[in-house]
């Protein structure tokens, strides 16, 4: 029998050399597999749409690897004009696309109604005569017949007007007001004149009618309804933001797209507020059609839609005295809808003399919703009496007209700063708790100075609220002047989010501020994840939209210079380099080298990724006696710089580690299973001498053996570091193929002849007496010390291996750190990463069947032999657990140290799981190896 | 019955607890049952369950009454069912069908543990080679039946002088690695005669001994039938068969 045919009849070499292998080829392929995947994962998602973020030097300025704030629109400037094109000189710049936060404007809602259904019916000396004869006019008999929701007599009614405001965790009320009054069906009533009889549309009898306070009008009846004046909405503050469109299209691409119409805008020596006015003016003045009412009047190319807040806003300013020559009109894309939670509704009660309420009519309430504009409310801000059915249509179309007819904006030159944040402790994932200083307190949710009119506004109607403002004046220019809005357009920030993708595509500098979630309460205990949304009460200074984009032009409008200043707050810079983010890194890092020395800070920010920071907001409310109270933790997004280099070298640790433990489990199984074969071939090695051979000659007997099986592992070694080209598979089959040699010499020597000498007694007396079940078994493990400790070893070595696939299954999120690209990475490499580690559970079972195996055999002859001497089941069942028990102490040990080892070394958050695992992974090996002996 | 179970008491020696004193060569009173083991019917099938291998059938309709003090060979050329008989009378195995009567009791009505109960009173079982524990000494070898009843301690004078009567007095210290097989024979000897067997179960006692060795053992089963136990041996030892009071020779 050559050595061949003998290593084919050894299964155990032949075992072991598969076994090696495989694990090798598992290991070296899903290795690089796995480190292909997340280096294509990181790379692909570490450039976003711009490489580098440029702002004015600070002293906060910090080094790489810091968290960012997301908010760089912050109002503050820095940077100049002539910077910005020096920057897009660069040859390296392939877009540098500037933003600044423009102003919070305040504007008010348009004065709300209520309107109750008081249609008259077809009356030919009143609405009849607008389609008398009218060809596109509803024919009169087709007209329905008079109806409304009021009584024929008038009857007295409570009116009270609420509004609310939400930020997702707490409610508050903004105010509450109630008028009463009479109300009743309305009629024509029929007079007499100087110039003859004339009808006029009155309320009956009797009717006193309902008036809130001041600016609130009266109700009064007219054609289709009556309409009651409510309370006034509080203001909403919108911020604006400037962009330069067309550098902004460059980034954004087709989700840029909204912001073509700014591209079209007049340029600044054009922007006269005054001029612009006059221009609209003599175009009303030529009586535009209806079509070109709902298109919008052409302005420099541009269909301008929302005309009408321009043309009133012009005529309300110009009327007060407001346009001045310096006065300039801004160009605006306003966001579609809001995320702004505020509930206005009316509560309507029939009430009898003394006040009693005799019936409820019912509550009508509208929100702020997607239908929302800011600058431009889309419709009236109309609530309908229960009941009420709109028979203004019977006019005709005028959807599209009334659209514009609205209250508008005041403008307002106050400024937003961002919070001051300080640095907190550092949370067990690495993030930064984070403390915002706020500012001032200033008192929000008050009525506008003055009415549309001019007149003053009774403030004492609604209790106004005190609010933290993070507002703080800017000195800007010498010539601040009321602008004039042009709204433009509108857009969808959801699109624009979408568009810019979620790791790292628009990681700084988003239209919206990076949204807030509640960890925590004041008194620090946990609590349901909730996203605060803006409000008006405290919470809306935490997260406030982003109401309207503008240009550059609109932003020195607004500030008031007639020069370019130094009014950009941060430049997006996309480098021309191609490729990915390891192929682009070293032509970014040398732009930005160029740009910093402008004297400018340039973070790179390709590379990074979102991180959420915990940050405690104190001073959140105040109550009536002025104590302040902390609103708690909250999380937001942030931005951890070179976060791509921590995963990527982070992951390929934790890669390489289970890398290495599946090797280590290897050799366990080779040391084990060359035990066996040693324990096989010892006595033919006996018979082998008896025989005549000599020890050289069983020594090149056995590594004859294992020289095939070494020569398997080589050739499997070689194959696998051609076909992958890799360091590491080289690495590893050598380890691999040096460890199976080392077993072969082993077992050489393990097999020599050793003289046995029958000598005097040897019983230790030292020794625990055997006299029961839980002594015998102790006897027998310490007689067979080398196999109770290899099989304590490799049940260790399974327990630690669980312990470890636990602790990547917990923590494979976290495995490289808290960013959103860590955990698109940790995904990316999760299922290679836990077939390793369930490698790494197989090794260690296999190191425990066959190291137990040994031991089976031999200690089924003694439970026999014991059982023929009287021993019942019960007692052998005790010596089977005893025995598994005092190993499974030893390897109790050996495995919560292996597992929390290699939870601390995998995932450091999931070491105490990895240990429990490893405890509970032996601790079940017990019954079971008792069970399979028995 | 219990009575039947303690040693002469007739000896004197070092012990402190008086009802195990002992005696060489005069291990236990012969027991009261005249039969303390009996095979009736008994048939022997193995396989044909699985794989439709063909049931090989080793011993068919067997018959046997072992009486006390009497030394009963089982001979017989290999694998021709010497040892299944062995372990279907000291129970360690159930017979495919028959009855196997200790002291007139089937075993068919017992459940493992009174079976190994019975057992450790009634049957010493001697195995080919001896099967000694690896790691314990002569002596706690021989003391291991002990365990069981916590008796340990009382039964240790009592084993060295079983030590002594198997010739091994100078060696209960060693480990069976350090004893030759003939050497391990006797401790198994020894050791299935320290709870006052009345049935020595022994298995080819005498296989790869030299002849003076060999002679040695028959002696021991020869004296132990003297003091009425009842000795079943499956042997083709010629001078075992020639010295057993009865013989049953297997096909």
């Amino acid at each position: 029998m050559n050595a061949v045919q003998r290593f084919i009849r050894s299964r155990v070499l032949l075992l072991t050399a598969a076994i090696l292998i495989v694990a090798m080829c598992l290991s070296v392929f899903i290795q690089s597999q796995s480190q292909a995947a997340l280096n294509r994962t990181v790379d692909e998602n570490s450039r976003g749409l711009y490489d580098i973020l440029v702002q004015a030097k600070s002293a906060d300025t910090k080094d790489g690897g810091a968290l960012l704030q997301p908010d760089i629109a912050n109002g503050q400037g820095g940077i100049s004009f002539p910077q910005l094109e020096k920057i897009r000189g660069l040859s390296g710049t392939s877009v540098a696309a500037p933003i600044s936060l423009v102003s919070r404007v305040t504007q008010n809602l348009e004065t709300p109604r209520l309107d109750a259904m008081d249609y008259l019916g077809y009356n030919a000396g009143l609405a009849g005569g607008a389609t008398a004869g009218d060809p596109t006019g509803t024919d009169s008999k087709n007209w329905p017949a008079p109806e409304s929701v009021l009584p024929a007599q008038p009857k007295k009614y409570r009116l009270t007007a609420t509004a609310v405001s939400s930020d997702g965790v707490s409610q508050q009320t903004l105010f509450q007001t109630s008028a009463e009054g009479t109300l009743g069906k309305g009629q024509v009533i029929e007079q007499q004149t100087a110039g003859g009889k004339s009808i006029r549309i009155a309320g009956p009898g009797g009717e006193t009618g309902i008036k809130f306070p001041a600016p609130a009008g009266g109700s009064e009846h007219n054609l289709f309804n009556l309409s009651v004046a409510l309370p006034m909405a509080p203001q909403v503050t919108e911020s604006v933001v400037a962009v330069d469109p067309t550098a902004e299209r460059a980034l954004l691409g087709s989700a840029g797209d909204f912001l073509a119409p700014l591209q079209k805008a007049p340029p600044a020596d054009t922007r006269n507020a005054g001029a612009i006015g006059r221009y609209f003016e003599q175009l009303f003045a030529k009586s535009p059609t209806q079509q070109e009412l709902e298109q919008g009047p052409d302005f420099m190319g541009v269909k301008l839609k929302y005309w009408a807040p321009l043309m009133t806003q012009y005529q309300q300013a110009k009327l007060s005295g407001q346009i001045t020559d310096a006065s300039q009109a801004i160009p605006l894309i306003v966001r579609q809808g809001t995320s702004l939670d505020l509930k206005y509704s009316v509560k309507i009660q029939e009430i009898d003399d003394s006040g009693k309420v005799v019936n409820d009519v019912g509550t009508v309430s509208r929100s702020l919703d997607k239908d929302y504009l800011p600058f431009v409310s889309k419709s009236p801000f109309a609530l309908e009496w229960p009941g009420s059915t709109d028979h203004s249509q019977l006019l005709g179309n005028t959807g599209n007209f009334s659209q514009g007819l609205y209250q508008p904006a005041q403008w307002s030159t106050d400024f937003a700063a961002a919070p001051k944040y300080k640095d907190g402790e550092t949370s067990a994932n690495g993030a930064v708790g984070k403390s915002a200083t706020p500012g001032d307190w200033v008192t929000v949710n008050k009525l506008p100075e003055k009415s549309a009119f001019g007149a003053m506004v009774d403030q004492s109607q609604r209790k106004p609220v005190d609010e933290r403002s993070y507002r703080e004046n800017l000195a800007t220019g010498s010539k601040p002047a009321t602008p004039l809005p042009m709204v433009y357009g509108t857009f969808d920030p959801a699109q624009v989010q979408k568009a810019a993708g979620d790791v790292n595509k628009l990681p700084l500098g988003g239209y919206d501020p990076a949204p807030m979630t509640l960890q925590k309460d004041a008194s620090g205990n946990d609590t349901a994840a909730k996203g605060l949304k803006p409000s008006l009460s405290a919470t809306g200074l935490v997260s406030q939209s982003a109401g309207a984009i503008t240009d550059y032009y609109g932003l020195a409008a607004a500030r008031g210079y007639d020069s370019n200043a130094n009014v950009i707050d941060a430049i997006r810079v996309r480098a021309s380099a191609p490729g990915n983010w390891k192929q682009a890194q070293p032509e970014v890092d040398k732009l930005a080298a160029q740009i910093r020395d402008m004297g400018l800070e340039a973070t790179v920010v390709a590379g990074s990724a979102r991180e959420d920071a915990n940050i405690f907001v104190p001073g959140y409310s105040k109550d009536d006696a002025g104590k302040e109270s902390a609103l708690g933790t909250v999380q937001q997004s942030w931005v951890r710089q070179d976060a791509a280099d921590a995963v990527s070298g982070s992951l390929t640790g934790t890669n390489i580690t289970l890398l290495f433990l599946t090797l280590c489990g290897a050799t366990l199984l080779t040391g084990a299973s060359t035990v066996s074969y040693i324990r096989q071939r010892r006595s033919e090695a006996g018979i082998l001498r008896a025989m005549g051979w000599t020890q050289r000659k069983i020594r090149s007997w056995v590594l004859e053996e294992f020289g095939i099986g070494a020569g398997i592992v080589a050739v499997a070694g070689i194959a696998l570091s051609l076909l992958s080209w890799n360091l590491a598979t080289v690495i590893v089959s050598a380890s691999v193929l040096f460890i199976y040699c080392a077993a072969a010499y082993i077992a050489a020597q393990q097999l020599r002849h050793r003289d046995v000498v029958d000598q005097e007694p040897q019983h230790d007396e030292r020794l625990i007496a055997v006299d029961s079940p839980l002594t015998f078994a102790y006897r027998q493990l310490v007689t067979h010390r080398f196999s109770s400790v290899a099989l304590a070893v490799a049940v260790g070595v399974f327990g630690a291996a669980v312990g470890a696939l636990i602790a990547l299954l917990i923590d494979i999120p976290r495995a490289a750190g808290a960013s959103a690209l860590s955990g698109l990475a940790s995904a990316t490499i999760a299922l290679p990463s836990v077939i390793l580690a369930v490698s790494g559970v197989l090794v260690g079972l296999v190191l425990t069947l066959v190291t137990g195996r040994f031991e089976l055999q031999a200690r089924r002859e003694q439970l026999g032999t014991l059982r023929a001497m009287g021993w019942n089941p019960d007692m052998l069942g005790q010596v089977r657990f005893f025995e598994n028990a005092l190993v499974g102490a030893v390897a109790l040990i050996l495995g919560v140290l292996g597992a929390l080892g290699l939870g601390l070394l995998l995932a450091p958050y999931a070491a105490l799981w990895a240990a429990l695992a490893g405890v509970l992974a032996v601790i079940c090996w017990i019954p079971i190896a008792t069970k399979v002996v028995k | 019955m219990t009575d039947n179970l303690e040693p002469d008491l007739t000896a004197t020696t070092e012990s402190t607890d008086e009802s195990f004193q002992t005696r060489a060569n005069t291990i236990v009173r012969a027991a009261d049952h005249g039969m303390p083991l009996q095979l009736s019917n008994i048939t022997i099938r193995y396989g044909g369950d699985k794989g439709g291998a063909e049931p090989v059938t080793v011993v068919e309709d067997f018959n046997l009454t072992l009486h006390a003090g009497e030394m009963h060979c089982v001979a017989g050329r290999s694998g021709s069912g010497k040892t299944s008989i062995l372990t279907v009378g000291a129970g360690l195995t159930l017979p495919t069908s028959g009855r196997v009567l200790w002291e007139g009791d089937s075993l068919e009505k017992m459940g493992d543990d009174e079976i190994a109960d019975r057992r450790r009173a009634l049957i010493g079982y001697v195995d080919q080679g001896g099967a000694l524990i690896d790691g314990m000494s002569a002596l706690e070898n021989v003391l291991l039946p002990a365990v069981p009843d916590g008796e340990v301690e009382q039964r240790t004078e009592m084993a060295k002088d079983l030590l002594d009567l198997v010739g091994l007095g100078r060696r209960m210290r060693h480990r069976p690695a350090q004893l030759s097989g003939g050497e391990r024979q006797r401790v198994a000897i020894a050791r299935a005669l320290i709870l006052g067997t009345r049935v020595l179960v022994v298995d080819e006692p005498t296989a790869s001994l030299d002849r003076t060795s060999a002679n040695r053992i028959i002696s021991i089963l020869k004296d132990t039938t003297s003091d009425g136990i009842a000795v079943l041996v499956a042997s083709h030892d010629h001078e075992l068969v020639r010295l057993s009071d009865t013989l049953t020779e297997l096909n």
